[in-house]
């Protein structure tokens, strides 16, 4: 137990450093980053000031310890547009990120699980399929066009929902069908093959020939043991489904999160913010998988069991 | 369900409806800072009216300027080159400090001998004459001038010498006795003026919350409230009015605004814009070198047909760089810009142009129809026979050398042709120190006669010849004067006004009114 | 987007039976190639024709049709249907370009996962287990913004977006062959390991990677589009489904035909595209192996 632990910790590291690193490198690929943000009307003199005042100026090398020591005590820099502390940029925005999350994973729990179960139980008739297809178009529609045409139609048609930021409950409708389109796919199938796996198992034909009710047996029996599986897939499939999600659910619905602040970022070249950004859902989705592993590893005997 | 949808939606915009007094705006950008003094965008100038004042102010409801005592009661000339004011006393700035002398002569300093780069940067393009002001006594102070100016009052309304606090500013950072250009910094996150709105919340580049200032000096403010929330895209911002998410919105370009019209509980309030939408053209590039390519890539574009199709034929499109707003120096009989496709290609053909693409740059949607006007463009030059490209990115390139076109805005910074031409292209100004454009020590006499004659016609003689200029080795083009408008509610009663400089949103006393309350 | 592959085998149907579903999006897979190689020779207006006089009309069977104009006209005054099918191509032809990508750098990855052990191995295998850690769309915006989205720039990035699933899959079946009687059999015979993969390995990958490319095309469809919605793919003129899309929202409550269209295509293409790949699943009987 205890080394298998440590694997997983030691990996997240160094995941985490590589990351880090690739992203220092990745913004400094095209030159001193400055050069390519140059406000309107700003002359020599003025770009010599701005690189001091970043932290541009000496080696990379230089630059990167500078960066490595920043991040290890939590600094990575200034957005050059509002020249605040990235982590502050960055903070604001967790929380809008965090409500439109949760209410995703939240409505993809609630319907996916029961379709995931019905579309198991009934795979033979059309109810099945009709899930199954359901599935399918959760998959091929990309949520960038879910969320047009919801706007089309419930906005700018009926004037129904509006489409600007997070202000009321009305405000969350859209983008969280827009962002849970692709995890109900995900989802859905993958609970009820976790469903039809297990149900073909010989602990539920006792069961049943135990005579148990089959909304007992189904529930009971089988959601409980393919329970384990689906909760790590929500911890791992969606985690990373709905960081990419969220960059354009939030940009179109200028949700104030840090997708939304990625993509803004990313167009005009605000690297700092770009930079500690991705850092930030890396060390997220990490965090996540971290977790994720280490409790599937608590309940599972074999793992749990095994001499240091 | 969709009732739920429906009353939700409604519950969402019923706070506004019930509280009369609280507006939504819904704006196409809001600024990443909010400095009177560093900016002069096209998104800035939205915001700063409604919270700082100037020392002398104009009446902005009349085109031709007719100046008002604002923080200052009086002022006259003692010399030529220096003009004495006396302040407005019992002026409170938002943060409860008591406006003085040194807060005034701190903020016309903070300009006139700028060390913080913003700051240069905007001073010398427009108050260079000005070497400082000093404080006479606590309620007089005075004003000096290099030279004999001709623009007095315009220069000292100018939005960039707006009066904030001194105290408050230097200790927001570091040693609260200097300023630092951290103070400066620090300021444009967390602004402070005299204004009758202070700014209550300000995220940048997302949302603006204006609060009633309940100590302004003026007339109190007809509104308690006004949120400016950032909605990017035209039809979200039209949405936004209709489900009642926002009062106002700005920035509907013409095609659109039957859309607003059409909704017998909405109107659209709009005006050619006192700024020109403008193509320029890197002298230095060295395949640009030969004035007579840039001749053709001028000649070539039918601004009058962009106009038909893009504005609807709303927008304006000039002879010159002159505008009705420059009185006495507006030169509308003037002809330096024409569509001449023939001679266009009679140009290039002396050029010995070989067919080398030229890329233009364009931002997606900063300029309302930029991209568009940039791709109709391109179909333009190919009649000619010039090979164009659209290149679409957001960040600004007209400091970069490889720079061939792009377009550009030239706004009237203030009612005088210095405002707009004179600030843009003035020599050692924002174009020649990006490197695209060159003077020389004839073109810097032409443009020191023009900027500092007493006498007017000498200034529009000057002004032809700079024009003279310009059509023999262009650097810019102007396209038009978009046609801008605002949609809102019936209940609203606000429109753009003749007097200001473009996009500001005045909701100061007599400036908007509200139905009903 | 992050790669959707499916965490568990489907449990597997009867094998060779086409349903009608499947039937329908062949027919639609096989007709939007057809389309985006044709859609020159077919159609009268280029993509980039313009008509500022004719703007935004709308498609036929609306008032103010203009004739010839099927899906109408967008915000230039240009064929919306021109411009759709030539953004399929595009969205074609970056999709294959960026799968073979994939295929060549994972294929080749993990077949030398799968055959050298060691660090070797274990090295790659981390960079294949960042490349799951990292949601990929947020490289594709740190990779384009850096290095500004030309076409060669957004190939790359389509083609880094899936190679971990191919080098998974080559190496997962590398190590269950070598593990094989017959295979073991060349080894103690004396031939090399490139012979071994070549005559051995390569035969059975051929069906796991024919349907791998298959499912990796749809999502590479949808990260191409996805990032030309945001500005940061295909730039204008030039016309991409997604960007379309994009720079079509202004004009959604006017025009929606010029959203409508390209957005039609997009998921006509996933969907066939998805079902296309399942059912080569199906057909080839392939279990894909997990680590």
């Amino acid at each position: 137990m205890i080394p298998y632990v440590t694997r997983i910790l030691v990996k997240s590291v160094v995941t985490l450093f590589a990351i880090a690193t690739v992203t220092f490198i990745a913004t400094r690929l095209s030159g001193n980053p400055i050069d390519t943000f140059l406000g309107d009307g700003l002359t020599t003199e003025g770009r010599a000031e701005l690189i001091r005042y970043f932290q541009l100026d000496g080696s990379l090398w230089q630059q990167y310890l500078a960066f490595l020591r920043g991040a290890l005590s939590g600094e990575f820099g200034l957005s050059f547009v509002d020249r605040r502390p990235v982590t502050e940029v960055v903070g604001d925005r967790l929380w809008a990120s965090g409500q439109l999350l949760l209410a995703s994973v939240g409505l993809t729990v609630a319907l996916s699980i029961p379709l995931g179960i019905l579309a198991a139980l009934y795979r033979r008739s059309w109810v099945g399929s009709a899930v199954m297809m359901l599935a399918f178009t959760g998959y091929a529609v990309p949520s960038f066009i879910l969320s047009i045409v919801m706007i089309l139609v419930f906005s700018y048609w009926l004037n129904w929902l509006p489409v600007v930021g997070n202000a009321t409950f009305a405000h969350f409708i859209m983008p969280t069908i827009a962002m849970s389109g692709v995890l109900i796919a995900a989802l859905t199938r993958f609970t009820r093959n976790a469903m039809l796996d297990v149900l073909g198992q010989d602990f539920i034909r006792t069961a049943r020939a135990k005579g148990l009710r089959e909304a007992r047996v189904v529930l009971r029996h089988g959601l409980g043991n393919a329970g384990v599986t689906v909760i790590s897939v929500i911890g791992l499939q969606v985690a990373g489904l709905a960081a990419a999600g969220s960059v354009v659910v939030e940009s179109i619905f200028s949700w104030p999160g840090i997708g939304q602040l990625l993509v803004n970022a990313a167009l005009i070249r605000d690297y700092p913010v770009l930079q500690f950004g991705v850092i930030t859902v890396a060390v997220a989705v990490v965090i996540i998988n971290a977790v994720t592993d280490l409790s599937y590893a608590l309940a599972d005997p074999r793992i749990r069991l095994a001499r240091s | 369900m969709y009732r739920l949808m429906l009353t939700t939606a409604l519950a969402a915009a019923l706070p506004l409806a019930v509280a009369a007094q609280e507006i939504t705006v819904g704006a196409a950008n809001v600024s990443s800072y909010l400095d009177p003094g560093r900016d002069h965008s096209n998104v800035g100038s939205q915001f700063y009216y409604n919270s700082f004042d100037t020392l002398i102010d104009r009446d902005h409801s009349k085109l031709d300027p007719e100046w008002v005592p604002a923080l200052a009661t009086s002022w006259e000339l003692i010399e030529p080159t220096i003009m004495e004011l006396k302040l407005r006393q019992g002026v409170t700035f938002h943060n409860g400090d008591a406006m003085t002398a040194d807060d005034v002569i701190f903020s016309l300093n903070r300009m006139m001998q700028a060390t913080f780069p913003p700051y240069v940067v905007r001073a010398k393009d427009r108050l260079a004459n000005f070497p400082m002001a000093e404080k006479i006594d606590e309620t007089t102070i005075r004003i000096h001038a290099n030279r004999e100016e001709p623009l007095w009052e315009t220069l000292i309304s100018l939005q960039q010498v707006m009066i904030i606090p001194e105290a408050y500013t230097k200790a927001l950072t570091g040693d609260p006795e200097v300023a630092e250009d951290s103070d400066f910094e620090a300021f444009a996150l967390a602004p402070v003026g005299t204004g009758p709105y202070k700014v209550e919340t300000f995220q940048p580049g997302e949302k603006l919350v204006w609060e009633r200032f309940d100590d302004f000096w003026g007339e109190t403010a007809p509104l308690e409230r006004v949120n400016v929330v950032q909605i990017a895209e035209t039809a979200s911002r039209i949405t936004a009015l209709k489900t009642g998410e926002a009062d106002i919105v700005t920035n509907i370009a013409p095609d659109q605004l039957s859309l607003i019209d059409n909704d017998p509980a909405m109107k659209t309030a709009g005006s050619a814009t006192a700024l020109f939408h403008v193509m320029i053209m890197n002298q230095n590039h060295p395949k640009l070198e030969d004035p007579r390519i840039r001749q053709a890539m001028s000649l070539a574009i039918d601004r009058d047909a962009l106009n038909e199709a893009l504005w609807l034929g709303k927008a304006v499109v000039p002879s010159t760089h002159t505008m009705a707003e420059m009185g006495a120096l507006h030169q509308p009989d003037l002809v330096t810009f024409e569509y001449d496709p023939e001679r266009a290609k009679t140009l290039l053909a002396e050029a010995g142009y070989d067919g080398f693409e030229i890329q233009f740059d364009t931002a997606p949607t900063y300029y309302t129809n930029g991209l568009l006007a940039a791709q109709a463009i391109m179909e333009m030059w190919a009649n000619v026979g010039i090979k164009g490209k659209v290149n679409v990115q957001d960040q600004w390139s007209g400091n970069d050398p490889e720079m061939m076109a792009r377009n550009w805005s030239n706004p009237m910074y203030f009612a005088d042709p210095f405002g707009s031409f004179g600030v843009m292209w003035a020599p050692d100004g924002p174009s020649q120190s990006e490197g695209r454009f060159n003077t020389d020590a004839e073109y810097a006499e032409m443009w020191d006669r023009f900027r500092y004659s007493t006498d007017v016609e000498i200034r529009k003689a000057a002004y032809v010849e700079l024009m003279d200029r310009v059509k023999a080795d262009p650097a810019v083009l102007p396209l038009y004067r978009p046609f801008e408008s605002w949609g809102m509610k019936n209940s609203i009663n606000w429109a753009p006004m003749p007097g200001h400089i473009p996009y500001v949103l005045d909701f100061r006393a007599g400036s908007i009114t509200l139905v009903g309350s | 987007m992050a790669i959707l592959a499916d965490p568990m085998t489907r449990p597997r149907r009867k094998t060779g039976r086409t349903d009608f579903i499947q039937k329908i999006a062949i027919g639609l897979a096989v007709l939007l190639v057809a389309l985006a190689v044709f859609a020159p020779v077919i159609l009268p207006f280029g993509p980039l024709d313009q008509s500022l006089l004719s703007r935004l009309r709308p498609p036929l069977g609306f008032e103010r049709y203009l004739s010839g104009h099927f899906a109408g006209t967008d915000e230039l005054g240009r064929d919306v249907l021109a411009r759709a099918l030539h953004g399929l191509r595009l969205t074609l032809m970056l999709a294959f370009a960026g799968a073979l990508i994939g295929l060549v750098i994972g294929g080749t990855l993990g077949l030398i996962a799968g055959l050298r052990r060691g660090w070797v191995e274990d090295a790659i295998m981390s960079l294949v287990d960042m490349q799951i850690a990292i949601p990929f769309t947020l490289v594709a915006l740190l990779i384009l913004s850096l290095l500004g989205s030309s076409l060669t720039v957004l190939v790359m990035v389509l083609g880094i977006a899936g190679w971990e699933q191919y080098a998974r899959i080559v190496r997962a079946e590398v190590r269950r062959l070598s593990a094989l009687p017959f295979i073991e059999a060349a080894w103690t015979a004396g031939a090399g390991p490139i012979y071994a993969a070549w005559r051995h390995v390569l035969p059975n990958l051929v069906s796991p990677l024919v349907v791998q490319f298959t499912l990796a095309l749809s999502n590479i469809v949808i990260l191409e589009s996805t990032l030309s919605f945001l500005g940061l793919g295909v730039q204008p003129p030039q016309p991409s489904l997604g960007s379309m899309v994009g720079l079509g929202r202004d004009y959604m409550p006017t025009a929606p035909w010029i959203v409508l269209t390209p957005a039609v295509l997009i998921v006509a293409l996933t969907f066939s595209v998805q079902i296309l790949g399942d059912w080569l699943r199906d057909r080839a009987d392939v279990r894909l192996h997990d680590r």
